[in-house]
């Protein structure tokens, strides 16, 4: 049923209120197989609450998520892990009172069972799991018994972006994970997004620093006031026409007809946006 | 010469670690120490009486309801939750349990009547943690509701005293044992022990412990993480109700009957009792071990205060001076533990 021109993960219409603050209306986005998706816009665009929604965090009120061409609803992050779905929050989601290895299997933590019968937590594997992950996926070395709030804003986010691939998941959503890495950090999670692009897994990486996403996107999405501007091959724009349509709203590129769609697409928008 | 120095600065860079990391365990294990100092105190001011055996039978055997209250306090706050209602959910559950057994359904085996006790407080505690987690009322208000209306409902049921209640009933509240090193002991002492072992292990060793504690430290990183949030929210407070009625079921146990007043008064030691054991009142930190140590000091100190001839009345305020030290303290104790943690 899926050929190879299916998106993996496909929103559609996808519309999101917070009380009078209209966060999404009416995302249209698509994200191939194999594909590192960049996502930009301006602080309050709506990055965030699309990546929670794809993640069952917030519901939306309208539109559909499809999975390899399958309508989905996502109930919670449990339900998008179990898809495939791993996620780095842009607030990291770690409890700073447990320790490195818990926050790592944090919500599947995994139990032994003492004389095959009563189920406890397997520590001491979850130690030397976390610990191997960090040091071969991250270079980073660091206690796996410390309490995360412990550490520096840097290993924190390592953490956070192991945890994303504990469960070696097919989809990568990152947002803003390099916000507080140095620069050596930044370089191994540049190499980790090749190294998953290489084993065939698909991301979508949000970022203020548009030099990484130039430098690590096969595409880019512009989303502005809610609504999603234009999607671009990364080798086909400048980074001055990005720039220009997040702060514009408008698509800066000659024939626009993915703009012109997304907006046709949506009713909300087309009155706020086609001047 | 230079790899000497080093090595000597890296040996001395050890033995501060290791030294912080001694004053970090004894920073969040202080009450076993405060409680043996007080114990000492007592001791000397009351040479033989104070350390003889009858006594520090009496003073575990008071211990045990408390401690099973002090529990179900415990857990609602490393959850990040509030519980106003287990003394009241104590009351009412025992009460309930009694009027059962006497004057419902007369006659029935006493163990009908311990299922009675746990499952209404059980269902008392399901009512708080579903309207917390999925109405979003405040758990302060909550539980407030909770604790006035169930102490008016223990006045419904009864305004007097339920005696003569069958002997497996009060079996773990009120019997002794002879065990060769424990000369008579009661039931009670023993089972408050293990109960506090079975929590501890249930809080650290399994994953739905580990939960409670992730809720209580960051509920929106924990529902981020894939833990549902409600489900461990609504647990917490159906357990906290099954903690409060055993400690219903032990206080009927010690008293020989189910009491109006029985468990009400209990509300503020549980919580004294928890905070003095170092269980953080804004959720993810504590210990409920050290809980036991909590409520084994407030016996310690009232039983002292007692045998000193201080009025009973004097009890209440010297329990609130504890409380209002513990939480100077243990502020103290969080701003130092910060600068020690930014050394390690
Ligand atoms: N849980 C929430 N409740 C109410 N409003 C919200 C909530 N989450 C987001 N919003 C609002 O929705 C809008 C979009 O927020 P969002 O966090 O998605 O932006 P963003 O693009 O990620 O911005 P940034 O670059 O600053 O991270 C903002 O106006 C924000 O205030
Ligand atoms: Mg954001």
């Amino acid at each position: 049923m899926t050929n190879d021109d299916t998106p993996l993960i496909a929103v559609d219409g996808i519309e999101k209120r917070f009380g009078t603050v209209e966060a999404l209306s009416g995302v249209n986005l698509e994200l191939g197989d194999n594909e590192v998706l960049g996502l930009v816009g301006d602080n309050g665009a709506g990055k965030s609450t699309l990546i929670k929604t794809l993640v069952g965090i917030h519901q939306p009120d309208a539109g559909e998520i499809r999975y390899d061409g399958d309508p989905v609803t996502i109930e919670n992050p449990k339900a998008a892990r179990e898809l495939g779905i791993g996620t780095v929050y842009q607030d990291l989601a770690l409890v700073d009172e447990l320790s490195v290895a818990s926050n790592l299997f944090l919500g599947r933590n995994p139990i032994k069972k003492i004389g095959g019968l009563i189920p406890v937590l397997d520590e001491e594997y979850m130690n030397e799991e976390a610990e191997r992950i960090l040091r071969e996926r991250l270079n980073i070395h660091v206690d796996p018994e410390t309490p995360v709030e412990y550490l520096s804003g840097g290993e924190r986010q390592a953490i956070a972006i192991a945890r994303a691939l504990v469960t070696d998941p097919d989809i990568v959503l990152l947002d803003e994970p390099t916000s507080a890495l140095s620069k050596a950090a930044v370089n191994e999670v540049e190499e980790l997004v090749f190294t998953l692009k290489e084993n065939g897994h698909s991301v979508i990486i949000i970022d203020h620093n548009l030099e990484e996403i130039f430098s690590w996107t096969d595409r880019i999405a512009i989303l502005f006031n809610g609504r999603v501007v234009d999607v671009v091959d990364t080798e086909e724009v400048t980074r001055d026409d990005i720039v220009s349509m997040m702060i514009s709203g408008q698509s800066v590129l000659g024939d626009d007809t993915d703009a012109d769609e997304q907006t046709a697409g949506s009713e909300s928008a087309t009155s706020s946006s086609t001047a | 010469m230079s790899t000497l120095t080093n090595l000597s600065s890296s040996v001395e860079d050890l033995r501060d670690t290791d030294r912080t990391r001694m004053l970090l365990f004894l920073m969040d294990n202080l009450i076993w120490p405060i409680l043996f100092v007080s114990f000492l105190f007592f001791s000397a001011l009351l040479p033989e009486i104070f350390t003889d055996y009858r006594n520090i039978r009496f003073l575990l055997y008071t211990s045990a309801g408390l401690g099973a209250i002090t529990l179900a306090e415990g857990i609602c706050l490393i959850s990040g939750h509030f519980d106003l209602s287990v003394g009241s959910i104590a009351g009412f559950s025992a009460m309930s349990g009694s009027l059962f057994l006497t004057q419902w359904a007369p006659g029935t085996p006493g163990v009908v009547g311990i299922a009675v006790v746990l499952g209404v407080g059980a269902f008392i505690g399901f009512l708080n943690g579903f309207f917390i987690s999925k109405f979003g009322v405040n758990p302060f208000l909550q539980t407030l509701s909770t604790l006035i209306i169930f102490e008016g409902g223990i006045l419904v049921l009864s305004s007097t005293s339920i005696f003569n209640l069958p002997g497996t009933f009060t079996y773990l509240g009120g019997a002794t044992v002879d065990l060769p090193l424990f000369k008579p002991m009661p039931v009670a002492v023993f089972f408050m022990f293990a109960l506090f072992v079975a929590v501890f292990a249930w809080l650290t060793k399994t994953r739905f412990g580990r939960a409670i504690y992730a809720v209580g430290g960051d509920k929106e990183a924990a529902g981020e993480a894939g833990i549902n949030v409600d489900k461990v929210v609504i647990s917490v407070y159906v357990v906290s109700g099954l903690l409060a009625a055993t400690g219903g079921l032990l206080l009927t146990g010690f008293t020989g009957g189910a009491t109006p007043t029985l468990g009400t008064a209990q509300l503020f030691p549980a919580f004294t009792a928890a905070v003095i054991g170092g269980i953080s009142l804004f959720g993810g930190r504590g210990n409920v071990l050290n809980a036991l140590g909590g409520v084994l000091l407030l016996g310690t100190i009232s039983a002292g205060l007692v045998m000193l001839n201080v009025g009973p009345q004097i009890v209440q305020t010297v329990n609130g001076v504890i409380l209002f030290s513990a939480i100077l303290l243990y502020t103290f104790v969080g701003r130092y533990r910060e600068r020690l943690l930014s050394d390690l």
